[in-house]
């Protein structure tokens, strides 16, 4: 075989290659739905995300959402609502509901769902379905068949940490089924760490202190989160400020505050703040626990 | 003791069991202040052991006897699965229980109009025979046209069938025991010499029942047919049914899936006919050996498609904890329809996915036809402040209202529908509540004032902001005087997590040292 002839073998090779990749892009930005209609990708609402995002997250697809400490889940699930939220909002087939799976592990500190606190998040709790498995294997299999739904507006599913029958072959099949009804399918990885997963994006969310209150000195402001983009399979990772706002039912970029995470007095059991562009960091080794007995009277 | 050591149970004696060498059997029970033998086996009667002889005469007949005190619990449970099993006959099943001893003893069964579905009356009395020989019970069987008459024929007469009309004829020459009366009352009449039912159906009646009581004349005009008796069904009679019954038994759960899709789709034509879609329906697998196993699946609207049925059965078999238990295999498989409500046309969706079962209402189905109905649940508000009170959570098939479109338009009823709450800038309740608030160690500036710091779940939180009280008192008249009131803050750190805290009890009036508990996390 001469050089020339292998050079254009090679470019054959390259272009098909490319040619896969972009079809492989595009099923993956959710434009080639079977029934041909162009899926939107759905926008958060912060400019920065969203161009990142090329326009917003694809709406039929699994995309993660972690929270590294068990006591992160709030701001966690805040972000997963708000994303479900503005699916529905989103949606142009009048589609309402979400279905809320949780593995049963996630009940034994995690909490439950608080309608009134729903209702003023800007969901509507009638709109939400709790499927509560008795096992990790229900629990998957539930996720599955509402991911294949198409008369949801989004899935949610709950687990804790890394459980090993959660595995890539898994949130493969729900990525595979979302895609296909258009659903968005959420994981909401409480305390767990990243892991190799089939899912589109993963952030992870930290909470961040809030502004400072207009009507109250010392008053609790919006709540801001402090959000990771850590693996994006179609672009660029990073990490934002943002805040929700429960009427328009959207995302904005929230100023940072000066005091924020810069007070290493006042906590003195804080961790060392992270690095801010972060994807790739290795794990923490772990929390530090207050076991003191005498709580107050030492300090 | 094991009830169930030579066969499967006896009643009464009525179940034969030929086992050579194992000692008679012989069930006893305390009456009139004697141990007496209530039940006992074909071997224990060749051996000149009687019925309501006493336990010490038997065994000085018979030293090796093995005795069994009664279980009227046992024999009950044994006579309901055996009354389960007669469903494949008729669905009017009734327990009968016997004059003497108030025990259930015996079924009634209605067989009026099922009789030509097992090919006749003789047909039926013989296979239901012969099935019930074979699991091991020796029963005795009569039909009649009124239950008095076959109680009596089956106790104390000869025929199995009685003819149509036939019935008084067939009583008549038959003991007084026959007519389901106390045995007092029997053996009173007994002494001035009305011995068969003849006797006193001949004679005046306003005598008799002066001296006997309305109770004689009931009974005997129950029997004879001139007063209607009714019985009670123990199980409610499904609006529909639709069977198949097997030459060979089906063992294998794919056959058992397509037989369950085969009556499905059978049974689509009459719910059409009614106009009716349903709700509630039930397989019954019928096990050669007598056992019956039943599967249940509910739908959150009516439905008539037979491939939705059929898949729900199969979520539903694919979530037992463990597969079918086929045995030697199911002869009978029936689908009743439990419940089944008006299906109105026009609520169909037009769009395409929800025509092919994929609507949100069929994957409620679905989940609940696996994991359980109680799994799948939605909100539901109630009307307190106490925040884990205000709300509760319910089996979504169990709120019925069809659909979400439905539930919002019938929001009147102000128990079951969410008070829609406009979102605010200003958020004050949690995302997340916690079930039992969790207690925590906390200090504050002023016994009554907000958290400087506390500690929970092991981890100490320097407070940044916090926002409160927010008062909520108890509720007096649930829980008493000595509940305590809660003040409730909303708390964030300096890392940002936002809590919802309360402190129990106002300090210095309900309590001097108030406790704090964690409620919820705010996104």
């Amino acid at each position: 075989m001469s050089l020339s002839r292998l050079q254009t073998a090679t470019d054959i090779l390259k272009a098909r290659t490319r040619a896969y990749e972009a079809q492989a892009y595009q099923a993956h930005r959710g434009m080639a739905l079977g029934d041909g209609s162009e899926a939107q990708p759905l926008p958060l609402g912060a400019s920065a995300v969203d161009h990142c995002l090329d326009g917003g997250l694809a709406c039929g697809g699994l995309h993660e959402v972690r929270s590294p400490l068990a006591r992160d889940i709030g701001a966690a699930t805040g972000f997963a609502l708000g994303l479900a939220a503005r699916a529905i909002k989103a949606d142009r087939m009048g589609r309402r509901g979400i279905v809320w799976v949780s593995d049963p592990a996630t009940r034994v500190d995690g909490g439950g769902l608080f309608p009134a606190g729903l209702a003023q998040y800007g969901l509507d709790p009638s709109s939400i379905t709790i499927v509560e498995p008795g096992d990790l294997q229900g629990a998957m299999w539930a996720a599955d068949e509402a991911a294949g739904c198409a008369g949801l507006a989004a899935l949610i599913f709950q687990i804790k940490g890394n459980p090993a029958r959660f595995d890539i072959t898994a949130t493969r099949r729900l990525m595979l089924r979302a895609r296909q009804s258009g659903v968005l399918a959420l994981t909401l990885r409480q305390s767990g760490e990243e892991e190799a997963s089939a899912a589109a994006t993963r952030w992870r969310v930290n909470t961040e202190i809030s502004g400072a209150d207009n009507d109250l000195e010392r008053g609790v402001g919006a709540m801001r989160l402090l959000l990771t983009l850590e693996r994006n399979r179609a672009g660029r990772t990073g990490q934002w400020l943002l805040a929700w706002n429960p009427k328009d039912r959207s995302f904005h970029h929230a100023a940072p505050d000066p005091r924020s995470r810069a007070n290493p007095s006042a906590h003195p059991l804080d961790r060392l703040p992270l690095p801010a562009d972060r994807p790739g960091a290795p794990g923490q080794m772990g929390q530090v626990l207050d076991r003191r007995q005498d709580f107050g009277r030492a300090s | 003791m094991h009830r169930a050591r030579w066969g499967k149970s006896w009643i009464a004696g009525r179940i034969l069991d030929a086992h050579p060498d194992t000692p008679p059997v012989v069930v006893t029970d305390t009456v009139k202040n004697a141990i007496r033998i209530v039940a006992l086996d074909q071997r224990a009667r060749s051996r000149g052991v009687r019925l309501n002889q006493t336990l010490s005469d038997a065994r000085a007949l018979v030293p090796d006897l093995d005795c069994h005190s009664a279980d009227d619990e046992a024999n009950r449970a044994l006579l309901m699965k055996i009354a389960g099993w007669c469903e494949r006959y008729t669905p009017l099943i009734a327990l009968g229980s016997d004059p003497e001893s108030g025990r259930d003893h015996g079924l009634f069964m209605d067989i009026t109009g099922c009789a030509h579905l097992l090919g006749g009356e003789q047909a039926l009395v013989a296979d239901l025979e012969a099935r019930l020989h074979a699991q091991g019970f020796h029963a005795r069987l009569c039909l009649a046209d009124t239950p008095g008459a076959a109680w009596a024929m089956a106790r104390y007469g000869q025929d199995r069938i009685i003819a149509e009309g036939a019935h008084a004829e067939a009583v008549l020459p038959l003991t007084l025991s026959g007519l389901r009366l106390p045995p007092d009352m029997v053996a009173s009449l007994g002494r001035v010499g009305l011995k068969t039912i003849g006797c006193i159906a001949s004679l005046p009646r306003a005598p008799l029942a002066a001296r006997f009581g309305v109770r004689l004349m009931q009974r005997l005009d129950q029997a004879l047919g001139r007063e209607a008796e009714a019985i009670s069904p123990i199980m409610p009679v499904a609006e529909l049914s639709t069977e198949r019954r097997f030459a060979e038994p089906v063992t294998h759960q794919d056959e058992i899936g397509h037989v369950i899709a085969a009556l499905a789709a059978g049974i689509i034509e009459p719910l059409e006919r009614r106009g009716l879609g349903l709700r509630r329906c039930r397989i019954k697998l019928f096990r050669v050996d007598g056992h019956v196993s039943q599967l249940d699946v509910q739908t959150a609207r009516p439905l008539r498609d037979a491939r939705v049925i059929a898949r729900l059965f199969a979520e539903r078999i694919a979530g037992l904890h463990d597969d079918l238990d086929a045995g030697f295999g199911f002869d009978l498989i029936r689908l009743d329809v439990v419940h089944a409500d008006p299906f109105d046309g026009g609520q169909t969706d037009m769009m395409a996915h929800q025509a092919a079962g994929q609507g949100h209402d069929a994957l409620v189905d679905r989940l609940g036809a696996r994991l359980g109905l109680d799994r799948v649940q939605r909100f539901v508000l109630a009307d307190t402040h106490i925040p884990e009170r205000s709300f509760g959570r319910q089996p979504v098939a169990h709120l019925g209202a069809p659909g979400l479109a439905a539930r919002r338009a019938s929001a009147g009823n102000a128990a079951l529908a969410l008070a829609p709450e406009a979102p605010g800038e200003i958020i004050t309740r949690p995302l997340i509540l916690f079930d039992r608030p969790e207690l925590m160690q906390t200090i504050a500036e002023v016994p009554d004032g907000p958290p400087l710091r506390f500690r929970w779940r092991g981890v100490s939180y320097e407070v940044a902001r916090s926002e409160g009280p927010e008062r909520i008192a108890c509720e007096w008249w649930r829980d008493g005087r000595g509940a305590r009131t809660r003040d409730y803050f909303r708390v964030e750190d300096w890392q940002g997590y936002r809590f919802w805290m309360f402190r129990h009890g106002l300090y210095g009036r309900e309590t001097s040292e108030p406790a704090w508990y964690m409620h919820g996390l705010f996104a």
